[in-house]
């Protein structure tokens, strides 16, 4: 560990922003102004599993790209356990950082291990083909995403939810210290929902593997995450546990609507959208 | 069985393949030679100015080289672009580069060039000039400010392409009856036999080429996630598409500047080669290699032999073949495009 | 030569002051107001016939191949033989166009009948015919008393080469139209014609169209004792220029060992017009040398 940015491993956040400033030079397509990040901070900590919540506009799938670089930041420091993110190359960070995409591309002409297997990349990148211990490490991750007998066949043709684990599988195989998922259940059936909330919070009890996630399914996040990011407008609304952020009057402010926020059977909070009835 | 040896078996397989049609390819054709006579020549113990000495060793063997390097430089161009465009469908004639290529030897052959040696290798750089002119401005265009962007490329090269068809129309439009037979005949793919001197430097380029995209391969399965997620993985995608962009061009220009302009081998030989290895670019790079070199000698061979004395050109053969099957491709895809 | 003889009487008798109606060399009618007195010429052997015959007054317009005699260059271009300018050609006002189905596209005869202008077509695939190509361009362009002297001048210098030739063995001899890809003419060219006439015989001559594209080992198989090159380089351009070097490493070949390569204007040997005796001198001094010592 370089000892310039060495700092006791305990006490570092995981992830921090520190005054990010970021903006896009042409407004995205259908809106006015263009999308700016002013000066965003926050911190993830180790182990825990933090969400990013937010109206569509807000920014959330623009923090994950500045979090893996695909996008740099005009001001500001992003650092990763303490190190500057832009101090590592690309495939340093992928061994850090590894991203569960919404869903999978298409067209993908791969079996599930050869999907998996991809993951590998960042672990020798000059290697023509992958040896031995990529291909544990790949087993290894489809076991724990129980995708191990779907491994011959085409991603095509399994289902939005096995999709989704093989996804995982292909993140874990790059053995990460950061999972990074964006919208992880947003085209997966209930039930799929309820595997997937499961999976990761197993990966995060039994490995301390940290995890970030990118959700507009407010319940979703309350239910699975530590602590919350209610993201508007490329601002920190609020920060902290879910009982703390999914709160009735700061809601209704960010998302522009009438909610009422109960308690679930778990203690954790229940937003509920009130319908107008007309 | 690990990769490499699956690999390995494919390659062995193939090289048999190969080797056959060779085999065949220079025992079989126009002078009717025999093959007690072939073998002779084959062997050194021929009289250096013997009949079968000269076409076995001076017009079969460059031929049988020069159709081998042809084929085996489009097919891996082929896989290097269908992997970059993440379209089963792209071919590199539709790069523009071939057509840039062809331009350029066209002119070349109506302006006309100093004599000599030069002659064969001045056409040779017309075409490169043609093509390099087609790639850049290709290139320019497709490259917006975020990186090359592929699916504008494919769209730039199919108008690059055509308007460098049409310029050559042009050309064509002024040339005496006399020279557009040539020039017309030309234009369907002109494999002949080839100095060794060129022949040299064919095989020189083809395989930096064909080397490029092998390096390039298991980037190119990466780039099958999408451009984000292979960055995010670490593939650094913009180097990984220039690189790949250059390597086809470089291989196209190459084969239309040594034997015009012959099409559908890059569209055939990855698509049948996928059926058989998969999809893996890392199998489909080198394995198009020796594919692709084996069939376009088969279908020289045959060109050179089914009229003789007279010959087709070998872009008769292969669009004969790639047209039937470009149906069969459309017809039996499970997925729409 | 007695066919020739016979058009021009044909044509003389067949000739009213008003209403025209001739019959081209595909057998079409063309019918004219009167004897035509502003011609375009789209066919180089027909403006060289013109020209020896005495009768370039009459034409108004040829192609830019049309390039022999250097005189008629001077004369009003209308383009390529593929694709002349319409609008140049109708300029000049013309009361017939000559072409020829070898080199010009039907389209070009459509339009200008479209335009009302008459086409006439010619094409020469033998020397008898090339003849009758003579004489109808001396009817065409009022110079019928020239047809004779110029046709028997030919037919001489054509006889004087075939009685040089005669009796000697006939060489096998290779004519390179284009070398990359091979090029070559088949039986119905006319090239096998003039090759035979100046005492050789074509190795592709058994070829059943006018020109194929060869296998050079076939034609090295079949051994020529003497290879032409036709040399399609212009002043200007040296493109399609007559490569021999690339020949050499054909050992194998007589003509190679014995060093009988030549190259041949292309020009002077592809049109069956007047040019066509030194065409035939040419080629049999290449066949013949010890014939014209």
């Amino acid at each position: 560990m370089d000892p310039a940015h060495a700092e006791p491993a305990a006490l570092t956040p995981l992830v921090q922003f520190r005054d990010v400033a970021f903006a896009y030079a042409r407004p995205a397509r259908g809106r006015e102004r263009t999308f700016a990040f002013p000066g965003l901070s926050f911190t993830v900590e180790r182990g825990e599993i933090f969400g990013v919540i937010g109206p569509n506009s807000a920014g959330k799938t623009s923090l994950l790209r500045l979090l893996t670089r695909v996008l740099r930041p005009q001001r500001g420091e992003i650092r990763l356990a303490g190190r500057p993110v832009g101090d590592l190359a690309p495939w340093a960070l992928a061994r850090e950082v590894a991203m569960v995409p919404q869903e999978a591309p298409r067209p993908f002409p791969f079996t599930v291990e050869q999907l998996v297997l991809m993951g590998r990349y960042p672990h020798a990148p000059g290697r023509f083909f992958e040896d031995a211990a990529d291909i544990t490490a790949a087993r290894a991750a489809m076991a724990a995403t129980e995708t191990l007998a779907l491994a011959p066949l085409p991603l095509e043709q399994l289902s939005g939810g096995e999709r989704q684990r093989a996804l995982l599988a292909r993140a874990l195989a790059q053995e990460p210290r950061l999972l990074v998922l964006d919208e992880p259940t947003a085209h997966l059936d209930l039930r799929y929902q309820a595997e997937t909330a499961a999976l990761l919070r197993g990966l995060n009890r039994e490995r301390g593997m940290t995890i970030l996630l990118v959700s507009h399914d407010l319940n979703l996040a309350a239910e699975l995450c530590d602590r919350l990011l209610l993201l508007s407008a490329g601002e920190v609304a609020r920060v902290g546990a879910a009982v703390d952020v999914l709160e009735q009057g700061l809601l209704e402010s960010v998302f522009g609507c009438h909610v009422t926020v109960d308690k679930s059977p778990s203690g954790r909070p229940v937003v509920q959208l009130a319908y107008e009835r007309g | 069985m690990t990769d490499a040896r699956r690999l390995a078996r494919a390659l062995a397989a193939l090289s048999l393949v190969l080797l056959a049609v060779g085999v065949t390819a220079l025992f079989v054709g126009s002078a009717e030679l025999s093959p007690s006579a072939v073998a002779r020549a084959l062997a050194g113990r021929a009289e250096a100015s013997s009949v079968e000495a000269i076409v076995t060793l001076s017009l079969r063997l460059p031929r049988v080289a020069a159709a081998v390097l042809a084929g085996a430089a489009l097919a891996v161009a082929g896989v290097g672009f269908q992997a970059l465009t993440r379209n089963p469908l792209a071919e590199p004639s539709v790069l523009g580069v071939s057509s840039g290529a062809a331009f350029g030897v066209v002119l070349a052959q109506i302006l006309g060039l100093s004599s000599g040696i030069v002659a064969a290798l001045g056409a040779a750089v017309f075409a490169f000039a043609g093509a390099l002119l087609a790639a850049t401005i290709v290139y320019l265009v497709a490259t917006a400010p975020g990186g090359l962007a592929v699916q504008t490329l494919l769209l730039t090269g199919v108008i690059v392409g055509i308007f460098f068809s049409a310029a050559i129309t042009v050309i064509i439009s002024v040339v005496d009856f006399n020279r557009l037979t040539g020039v017309i005949h030309w234009l369907l793919g002109n494999l002949g036999p080839i100095p060794a001197a060129s022949l040299a430097l064919f095989a020189v380029l083809a395989g930096a080429g064909v080397w490029l995209i092998l390096k390039s391969a298991r980037e190119l399965n990466l780039l099958a996630l999408g451009e984000e997620a292979s960055r995010q993985l670490g593939v650094d995608a913009e180097r990984l598409k220039r690189r790949v962009f250059v390597a086809a061009a470089l291989l196209t220009g190459t084969v239309v500047a040594f034997t015009g302009p012959i099409g559908f081998v890059g569209l055939i030989v990855p698509h049948v080669l996928r059926r058989l290895v998969g999809q893996d670019n890392r199998f489909l790079v080198p394995t198009a290699a020796l594919a692709g070199g084996a069939f376009l000698l088969a279908a020289d061979t045959l060109a050179r032999n089914v009229v003789a004395p007279a010959e087709l050109s070998v872009g008769v053969i292969t669009a004969f073949c790639g047209a039937p099957f470009f149906v069969w491709i459309l017809r039996t895809r499970s997925r729409p495009l | 030569m007695i066919r020739a003889l016979a058009a021009v009487a044909l044509l003389a008798l067949a000739s009213p002051a008003h209403a025209l109606v001739l019959r081209d060399m595909l057998g079409r009618e063309v019918t004219l107001a009167g004897p035509p007195t502003r011609i375009v010429s789209l066919v180089p052997s027909v403006t060289e016939s013109a020209f020896a015959l005495g009768g370039e007054a009459r034409i108004v317009g040829v192609s830019d191949f049309c390039d022999w005699p250097p005189a008629a260059r001077a004369k009003p271009r209308v383009g390529g033989m593929v694709n002349p300018s319409l609008e140049t050609l109708v300029a000049l006002k013309p009361d017939l166009v000559v072409g020829t189905d070898e080199g010009n596209r039907e389209e070009t005869f459509v339009q200008l009948q479209r335009l009302g202008i008459p086409v006439y077509i010619v094409h020469a695939h033998r020397i008898s015919e090339m003849y009758d190509l003579i004489a109808r361009v001396g009817a065409l362009t009022g110079r019928r008393d020239a047809v004779g002297p110029l046709v028997a001048g030919i037919q001489r210098r054509i006889d004087a080469v075939r009685a040089a030739v005669k009796a000697r063995p006939a060489p096998r001899v290779l004519y390179v139209l284009w070398p990359d890809p091979l090029l070559v003419p088949g039986r119905d060219s006319h090239l096998t014609e003039m090759i035979e006439l100046a005492g050789g015989r074509s190795i592709t001559a058994g070829e059943p169209v006018s020109y194929v594209r060869f296998s050079i080992e076939a034609a090295v198989a079949r051994a020529p004792e003497v290879i032409v090159l036709a040399d399609h380089s212009t002043g200007a351009s040296t493109a399609g220029r007559a490569a021999p070097e690339k020949w050499q490493a054909l050992t194998s070949v007589p003509a190679i060992r014995a060093g009988r390569l030549y190259s041949v204007d292309l020009s002077v040997l592809h049109r069956y017009g007047p040019r066509v005796p030194e065409g035939l001198e040419l080629l049999a001094r290449m066949i013949h040398p010890e014939a014209f010592k």
